[in-house]
């Protein structure tokens, strides 16, 4: 609990203050860290002064620092952030579903998956449909591409996921992307609207399998 | 009627077929002892019937010496008749492996008592192939499941038929398991008795490949479920983000609550705002010295061309010289100021603003009596005792004792 235990972990800290989300594909080795209680409760403690503490996913596939205490100024950074959150719902999950169906896979993206833009780009380019969803993604103010060429496009998607989180590039100059847990916080957020508002979005199925363990 | 249609082998066939059915009704009972008994009683089969029933091979004997048995199709039959097919199917194949180790266990006795060795070593022999088949079957399925498993059913490319085909292997495992648990060992030790080398293959080579079978079984089975609560996650997400998107694209302005305004603001929306810890140079620290100058060695030098040096100097020359030349003149005026003074007649002292009236010089009255104070500041002391230089002062204002130079008067201190 004193201070010396946290000297290892000084550039864990400051990502999690630049307010990165720390999943097992973005940094396997800190992720294990945070999984230890008494690491979280040291670094906690450390963020104590800073009105922040560590918290975690319901599934506890990410982690990142939350306010402590929600004072105003709080709540005003939160109200905007929602609001951030909810316009880019669609251009996501949207992006989501095209991947799925372009690629051909049988589920929605999962953290570790690898993406290729060359491979999204090669199979859309002669399937005029898919090309114009990719248009009218990328143009979408959250991806915000000005091009009106497919490459510069996709790259564009690529560049503004890798920004927000969804996507990790382990060597910047392969164009070969990771996708990261955040996907399953957005997920998250996704199903926890659903709830909250009580929306008629279905995902039947999540059944009780697991009881039978 | 038809008669005269019929072709005389299908009547033949009908004949007999109705003829043969007829004596499964007839010999329900004994069949059923045999379905559940394994030997189908012979008391009260007469000679003619027995006869019947093992032509329409609906019993047979699997030697000379062992009893009556049911046929497997006639199990089969009875099996699904009576709606335990399911499980009964299955298990027939350890249900008949088992049967046919408990007659050759016995037959393996009888031949011990007479003392008939050869006969003892054929039954051994088919004894053992009987509990290696047996194995065998279990090992091959399991061998199956893992493979299907290991594969996550790569064998079918939609995640629905995926669902299907574990749910199908999760049966076969519960059927699996089922026909392990026929495998009673207390039974077989009984049967088995004190033979030493019957003891070996029955018990404890059996028992222990039979464990692994429950193991494998069991670990195929923990996998399987975690593998479709994994398929039904998919699913799940599948689902969920083409309904949310369909309904997000149906209502453009949908707004969900201000979860930030909430008393109780949901976990998964408090993310704090980002915080850059930012650090500078600081020289302040001794030991860092060493550092900071090799870092400072390594700063790469800029890449932007170096501006010719030539090129800047005489702009800078002329202001200078510019600058020099008006201060020289400045200087040069107030020096005739001091000789005018020196040369005139009269002892009574000029003002140095009249004298630059007068004059018609063009600088500014202030910068005038600033350099006349100069000049004579500048005078070595000796000199500065010939002249007389007074100084018009005012207060700046009434509330102000700050003293303000009006004028300055110059005369010859003679």
């Amino acid at each position: 609990m004193s201070d010396m235990s946290l000297l290892p972990h000084g550039p864990l800290l400051e990502r999690l203050l630049a307010g990165e989300f720390i999943c097992a594909v973005s940094d396997e080795s800190a992720f294990k860290r945070l999984q230890d209680d008494a690491t979280r409760e040291a670094i906690d403690s450390y963020l104590r002064p800073l009105n922040r503490r560590v918290a975690s996913s319901q599934e506890e596939c990410v982690y990142f620092l939350a306010w402590r205490q929600l004072d105003d100024s709080a709540r005003d950074q939160l109200a905007r952030q929602l609001g951030d959150t909810v316009n880019s719902l669609l251009p996501l999950l949207e992006w989501l579903q095209l991947v799925q169906e372009t690629l051909g896979r049988d589920s929605v993206l999962s953290p570790g998956d690898v993406l290729k833009p060359g491979e999204l780009q090669a199979k859309s380019e002669d399937n005029p449909s898919l090309r114009e969803r990719i248009e009218r993604l990328a143009t979408d103010s959250f991806f915000g591409s000005q091009s009106d060429q497919l490459d510069a496009q996709v790259k564009q998607v690529f560049k503004r996921l890798r920004e927000h989180g969804y996507l990790l590039q382990p060597h910047g100059d392969r164009q070969v992307f990771l996708v990261t847990g955040k996907v399953d916080y957005l997920l998250e957020l996704v199903r926890f609207i659903r709830d909250e508002e009580h929306l008629p979005v279905d995902d039947e199925g999540e059944d009780t399998q697991e009881a039978l363990l | 009627m038809n008669d005269a249609e019929t072709p005389g082998l299908e009547s033949r066939l009908i004949t007999t077929g109705v003829e043969r059915l007829a004596l499964l009704g007839r010999h329900a009972e004994a069949l059923m002892q045999g379905y559940t008994n394994d030997q189908v009683p012979l008391e009260g089969l007469s000679h003619t019937a027995l006869r019947k029933l093992l032509s329409a091979r609906i019993v047979w004997r699997p030697d000379e010496q062992g009893g009556l048995k049911l046929t497997p199709k006639v199990r089969e039959l009875i099996a699904e008749m009576v709606a335990d097919e399911a499980r009964r199917h299955v298990n027939a194949d350890v249900a008949e492996a088992l049967e046919l180790i408990r007659s050759l266990i016995q037959s393996y006795r009888d031949s011990s008592s007479r003392g008939d060795y050869w006969q003892q070593e054929q039954q051994l022999l088919r004894l053992r192939q009987a509990v290696d088949d047996m194995n065998g079957r279990f090992a091959d399925a399991i061998d199956s499941l893992w493979q299907r498993l290991n594969s996550d059913f790569g064998f079918v490319s939609q995640l629905n038929d995926k669902v299907r085909e574990n749910d199908r292997a999760q049966k076969q495992v519960i059927r699996l398991l089922d026909g392990l648990a026929l495998i009673d060992f207390d039974e077989l030790i009984e049967l088995v008795g004190s033979d030493g080398t019957l003891r070996k293959v029955l018990i404890s080579q059996l028992q222990q490949q039979i464990s692994q079978h429950y193991t494998s079984l069991r670990e195929v089975q923990h996998r399987l479920i975690e593998l479709m609560a994994r398929f039904r996650r998919m699913q799940a997400r599948s689902r969920l983000v083409s309904g949310m998107a369909a309904f997000l694209r149906e209502h453009p302005g949908f707004t969900p609550g201000n979860y930030a305004r909430r008393s109780e603001v949901p976990a998964l929306f408090n993310h704090a705002a980002p915080l850059t810890a930012a650090g500078a140079v600081a020289l302040d620290r001794a030991q860092d010295m060493p550092t900071i100058s090799a870092l400072l060695q390594n700063v790469p030098t800029p890449s932007r061309a170096a501006q010719s040096v030539t090129a800047a100097r005489p702009a800078e020359h002329v202001e200078d010289t510019l600058i020099a030349a008006r201060q020289q003149a400045l200087k040069d005026d107030v020096e005739t100021f001091y000789l005018n003074v020196v040369d005139r007649a009269e002892q009574t002292p000029i003002s140095a603003l009249d004298y630059l009236n007068q004059s018609e010089l063009q600088w500014p009255p202030e910068i005038w009596l600033f350099q006349v104070i100069a000049e004579h500041q500048g005078l070595p002391h000796s000199e500065q005792r010939a002249f007389h230089l007074h100084q018009q002062e005012e207060r700046a204002s009434a509330y102000n004792d700050v003293k303000l130079i009006r004028d300055v008067s110059l005369g010859l201190a003679v």
